[in-house]
């Protein structure tokens, strides 16, 4: 067997996805994630993925992997690089159903984490609760989150503040304070 | 330390492995060209169990195996698990197919005609022992028709579509590039046609055949007649990205449409088809899949009890798995069942 | 665009043996498993070169997971030597170049059949269970259709129905390992063939967990801070293996689960199931440094 080295492309998708990882098992927590959104792109999607994008650029990032680029209706996975239509988007994207729960989509968009808006987190991989702070969402996203989220149905989000991450799974409570 | 002195796992794993490799010997590249050579027809269903089509690696795998087969379709498809999907095949017609045998039991004579190819149905099964005393087997060649039959055969459903005989099964709109992949995605009940399909031509041979057996002995609904049966060669076509398709060569396959006569008045199709030339695996597949419209849930010829049960990695992995030690599952009931004999249960109190 | 730049040069296995797209896959189904706690996700589960019912689910979760910096651990029964973790063990640092260790305290990943270690796993751990038969259901309806679509409707009536016969039958819950358990209030899970004793370790716990069935392409997982509750009645506690008097006949140590030894003469003898342990505590009483981390059960009572 030859020597197990990993190439770059192996090491970033790891990488990338162990952020991803820990920012879904502990809501609310941020996580370096040195290539922004891109590298999510790369370390989740391929060409069985529907994937809607808003972003000429990235639009090319993920029909590289041979993923479909389709309507938020049919997306599993949405990658915003605007704030704006996140509402719409949110609206529309697949929340799964009670056999399948795991078809519901995964929206990444970003924000400004650190500032803003409080809320407060409760749920799996909280201890008691958590508070966090965030900025740069449209009016009414977290009610038309919690709209779409009747758990176990609903809507995974990551949020991408340039270079660091922070997710709110469907199981997560939030308030606004 | 005394606590691992008794144990000594990693070595013992080591020595039974070499123990099974060394009985098998030196393994090279003339012996697995010998049995590719050899043995086609075993090369053929390894290629379809593993779904993997390349007669050198099952030839490697069945000699690394010494022969087992649920190890060499093992050893086969974890290989495959590594490589990269780099082009999706066009599908192929049957009336393209290059076809060596095609036959029918539902027409004496059919359009085409009735093609036997190789086959040993009509020999008379003598085992060759003079091969042993020294005598070698050396088979009369084969004298040619006078006029090669058509590589290309039309199918008989089209012609029993065309007549009003047969229903032309609803088709699935979906991209040739977007046909659903059982490797690549979960297999879900009820299941996409596609993955039905795929699930029966990796499945395993004996499988297909103890459970299509049971249904033609009358555990299914459904009664097949081999409406036509093909060993055939289909070129795989794919696209280059610059556009242009061009042909990455030929696979063996081989194809089983059985039918009986349906609710509807009209005749149903059974259908199954496998990478390499299994005969036994398509026509009893093709019977499964007649049986599965309206099974009852839970039978034997119901889709999933079929899909689930033939899966040969899974089936025969599961199998051996209960060699591995089981004692703390072991120890827990124990525990509950020194419990319960300690508890009186009539004097437990138990919740209204 | 060519086919060379569609494909990466040849190489006989990717690094961590999975094919890049089996890994997304296998990332896209872990995360949504973190989304719906105990909720079984399907998964294409692609074939390892291990037998399946041989561990292929934690092994694809695992391969996914692995990096160079990675330190694993692989016990079977609680122990690392035993054959079949030496052999996983074995397999994932020679197709990653992760370092390998027994030592609880040392690992980032665990991946283990039928046993969580007696340490208490940190937050910065990953438990990986495998596990042979994801549907807790199983018991009352072996359909898997017809399984999911009582998940669906959160009709857990039978599993209750089939407890309720143990306690009138034999006067207690005869429910040996894999107990059922409730997992964030919505989903019954089975926690793989774990004892009781092991089961309280998933609830609300510091560490995340995937629990991964290869041959029945189902995964799941229960993050940190998740509730597991066991199926219970409310005047029946939850009870574990009625271990805490025992004693380990080689390291000493009590208040853990214990394997027991028939012994030629009549009568067992036990030791620590937690192998490493054991070895840990026999290192100790001879003098040497070896550092055991908190347990989970202190005193015959868990502590959590």
């Amino acid at each position: 067997m030859a020597d197990p080295v990993p190439t770059q492309d192996d090491l970033r998708d790891n990488a990338a996805f162990e952020a991803l990882m820990w920012a879904m098992a502990r809501p609310g927590s941020l996580h370096d994630l040195p290539g922004g959104i891109a590298d999510l792109v790369l370390a989740l999607v391929d060409r069985e993925c529907r994937v809607l994008v808003d972003d000429p650029s990235l639009a090319q990032v993920v029909a590289a992997t041979g993923a479909a680029l389709v309507a938020a209706e049919g997306a599993d996975h949405a990658f915003l690089t605007r704030a704006e239509g996140a509402l719409a988007v949110l609206a529309a994207l697949p929340a799964g159903s009670p056999l399948y729960p795991d078809q519901g989509a995964t929206l990444v968009l970003p924000a400004t984490l650190g500032q803003g808006q409080r809320l407060r987190l409760t749920g799996p991989g909280i201890e008691g609760a958590t508070e966090v702070h965030i900025s740069g969402l449209p009016d009414g996203f977290i009610d038309l989150r919690a709209a779409r989220c009747r758990y176990p149905e609903g809507v995974d989000m990551v949020f991408v503040d340039v270079s660091r991450i922070m997710a709110l799974p469907r199981s997560t409570t939030v308030e606004g304070i | 330390m005394a606590y691992v002195a008794t144990r000594g796992g990693e070595r013992a794993i080591e020595q039974a492995e070499r123990l099974y490799r060394e009985q098998l010997g030196t393994i090279d590249a003339a012996r697995v060209q010998g049995l590719r050579d050899a043995l086609p027809w075993l090369i053929d269903r390894v290629m379809g169990e593993a779904s993997l089509y390349d007669a050198d690696l099952a030839a490697l795998a069945l000699a690394q195996a010494g022969g087992d087969l649920y190890e060499a379709v093992l050893l086969l498809r974890a290989w495959r698990t590594t490589q990269p999907r780099i082009a999706i095949a066009a599908p192929v017609l049957q009336e393209d197919l290059f076809t060596h045998r095609r036959i029918s039991a539902a027409f004496k004579d059919i359009p085409g005609g009735q093609i036997l190819g190789p086959t040993l149905d009509y020999a008379h099964r003598l085992l060759a022992t003079d091969v042993l005393g020294g005598a070698d087997f050396v088979p009369v060649p084969v004298t040619p028709a006078p006029q090669a039959a058509p590589a290309q055969q039309p199918s008989l459903a089209a012609w029993q579509k065309a007549m009003g005989l047969v229903a032309d099964p609803p088709r699935a709109e979906v991209a040739t590039d977007d046909i659903p992949d059982v490797t690549r995605e979960p297999l879900l009940f009820p299941a996409a046609r596609a993955h039905s399909l795929q699930s029966l031509a990796r499945a395993d041979t004996g499988g297909v055949l103890a459970l299509g057996y049971a249904a033609m002995r009358g555990y299914g609904n459904a009664h097949p007649t081999v409406n036509e049966l093909r060993l055939a060669e289909a070129e795989v076509m794919v696209r280059h990205p610059s556009g242009v398709s061009f042909s990455a060569g030929r696979v063996k396959v081989s194809q089983a449409e059985v039918t009986s006569k349906g609710k509807s008045g009209q005749l149903e199709l059974g259908f199954c088809a496998t990478f390499g030339w299994n005969e036994v695996k398509v026509i009893a597949g093709a019977t499964l899949d007649l049986n599965a419209g309206g099974a009852e849930k839970g039978s034997a010829v119901e889709e999933e009890f079929v899909l689930y049960h033939t899966e040969p990695v899974e089936s025969s992995g599961f199998c051996i798995h209960f060699k591995l030690p089981h004692y703390v599952t072991f120890q827990s009931a124990l525990d509950a069942m020194r419990g319960a004999a300690v508890a009186d249960p009539a004097k437990e109190e138990v919740p209204a | 665009m060519s086919l060379s730049n569609l494909t990466r040069p040849w190489a006989a296995f990717s690094y961590g043996f999975l094919d890049p797209s089996a890994k997304r896959e296998i990332r896209r189904k872990m995360i949504k498993a973190i989304a719906v706690p105990g909720c079984q996700i399907p998964y294409a589960s692609r074939e390892v070169p291990i037998a399946r019912g041989w561990g292929t689910g934690g092994l694809q979760v695992t391969l996914t997971l692995i990096k160079p910096a990675s330190v694993v651990k692989v016990i079977d029964q609680g122990a690392d030597d035993s054959v079949n973790a030496a052999s996983i063990r074995r397999f994932l640092s020679r197709v990653s170049g992760a370092g390998e260790t027994w030592d609880t305290l040392a690992a980032t990943i665990v991946q283990s059949r039928h046993r969580i270690p007696e340490e208490r796993l940190r937050d910065d751990q990953v438990l990986v269970l495998q596990v042979p038969n994801p549907e807790p259901l199983r018991p009352v309806q072996p359909n898997m259709s017809i399984a999911r679509q009582m998940h669906a409707d959160a009709d857990y009536g039978r599993l209750w129905l089939v407890l309720y016969e143990q306690m009138v039958r034999s006067g207690r819950i005869m429910q040996g390992a894999a107990y059922p358990a409730l997992v964030n209030g919505r989903h019954v899970m089975t926690p793989s063939p774990i004892p009781r004793w092991d089961v309280p370790k998933l609830n609300m716990a510091r560490h995340l967990t995937f629990l991964s069935a290869g041959r029945e392409k189902r995964l799941y997982a229960v993050p940190p801070f998740t509730r597991v509750e066991p199926l219970v009645f409310s005047d029946v506690p939850y009870k574990v293996e009625d271990h805490t008097r025992l004693t380990c006949h080689r390291s000493g140590l009590t208040g853990v689960f214990m394997n027991e030894i028939p012994q030629a003469a009549g009568g067992s003898v036990f030791e620590a199931s937690d192998s490493h342990l054991g070895i840990k505590a026999i290192r100790r009483a001879e003098g040497d440094a070896a550092e055991i981390g908190p347990l989970w059960y202190q005193n015959g009572e868990f502590r959590g």
